[in-house]
């Protein structure tokens, strides 16, 4: 991997904002995924290295807003994931991962910033026309909790080859403990092809939201 | 005397669990989407025995042409699939040509 390469991963993990339970969070081994996902009050990005098939480590940041957007949190995390199990099936795949992250957590109603951990599981399962996730993540710091919940659901448009790009409708309902007592749901459409993962869609905030995943 | 070579090769060859056929069609459980499933094209392709790479959802089949001369060992192929993340439930070798499994998957 070159220098230019690095560069262009190390601005898709700061500059895009963005999430993490979509699809699997890990590449093959020895490659490289960035992820965003950008809403009004919720930016996540993170990049991370497939150190073995069910192994990878990476770096992330979080920005996180209540609705009424007076509370906000940052989190610039290290974080591993593990491919806990996978189930190859003949017209599917199910998967359980293992998330664990440690970093510092500042935010607007306290000074300085906080350590921070965040351990998560997520299930999905996965046809060429059907797929669903459920994810947990515990967000956590002194005098902090922020429990994050999610659940997907969604179903392509038709059957895809491998080269060809296939159109997705995907819902998603989430809440973040502590920052938001609303349900967010949030209804998208996604765009998978071999070389990237993209969608896009607008909450029940009317509040624009946009995802991307990407390994090199 | 060249009844003894030809023999030869063939024990070779399965002793080996090389065969140097055109084309290696491998059938794969858990292929379900495109941008997981693109590490298998990676990972075969940086092999120095392949020439191109196949790959097809929908007939869960990923198949290999080998360049002239070349062979990649049934384990091989298995332990690359294996490692992106799939289960290889059998390997078949072909005198087909790639193009000739991509077309024949296409009409299916």
């Amino acid at each position: 991997m070159n220098t230019k390469s690095l560069r262009w991963i190390a601005a898709t993990a700061f500059l895009l904002p963005a999430i993490f339970a979509h699809a699997a969070p890990m590449g093959f081994e020895g490659s490289w995924m960035a992820m965003g996902d950008v809403s009004e009050n919720w930016r996540e990005a993170w990049a991370n290295y497939a150190l073995t098939p069910r192994d990878a480590v990476g770096a992330g940041y979080v920005f996180m807003r209540s609705d009424d957007k007076t509370k906000e949190r940052k989190l610039a995390e290290i974080n591993y994931t593990r491919l806990l199990h996978r189930w190859n099936l003949p017209d599917a795949q199910a998967n359980v991962w293992l998330f664990g992250s440690v970093g510092r957590m500042s935010g607007n109603d306290f000074s300085g910033s906080k350590a921070a951990y965040a351990p998560g599981v997520q299930f999905d399962y996965e046809t060429t026309r059907v797929y669903l996730a459920a994810t947990s993540r515990l967000y956590r710091a002194e005098g902090i909790k922020h429990d994050f919940n999610s659940v997907r659901a969604g179903f392509s448009f038709y059957k895809a080859e491998y080269d060809e790009t296939q159109p997705w409708f995907v819902v998603e309902a989430r809440r973040m403990q502590g920052l938001s007592d609303k349900l967010e749901i949030t209804p998208m459409l996604r765009l998978i092809n071999k070389n990237y993962f993209v969608e896009a869609g607008v909450n029940n905030s009317r509040q624009l939201r946009f995802n991307l995943m990407y390994i090199f | 005397m060249k009844r003894v070579y030809s023999v030869l090769i063939i024990i070779a060859a399965l002793v080996s669990g090389s065969v140097s056929a055109a084309t290696i069609k491998a059938s794969v459980n858990g292929m379900v989407c495109a941008f997981c499933a693109q590490g298998i094209e990676k990972k075969l392709r940086a092999n120095s025995a392949t020439q191109d790479v196949y790959v097809s959802l929908e007939n869960k089949v990923v198949a290999i042409a080998l360049k002239p001369g070349q062979a990649m060992t049934d384990d091989t192929v298995k332990q690359v699939i294996t490692d992106a993340g799939y289960a290889v439930t059998e390997i078949k070798h072909s005198e087909e040509t790639l193009e000739a499994i991509r077309q024949a998957m296409k009409k299916k």
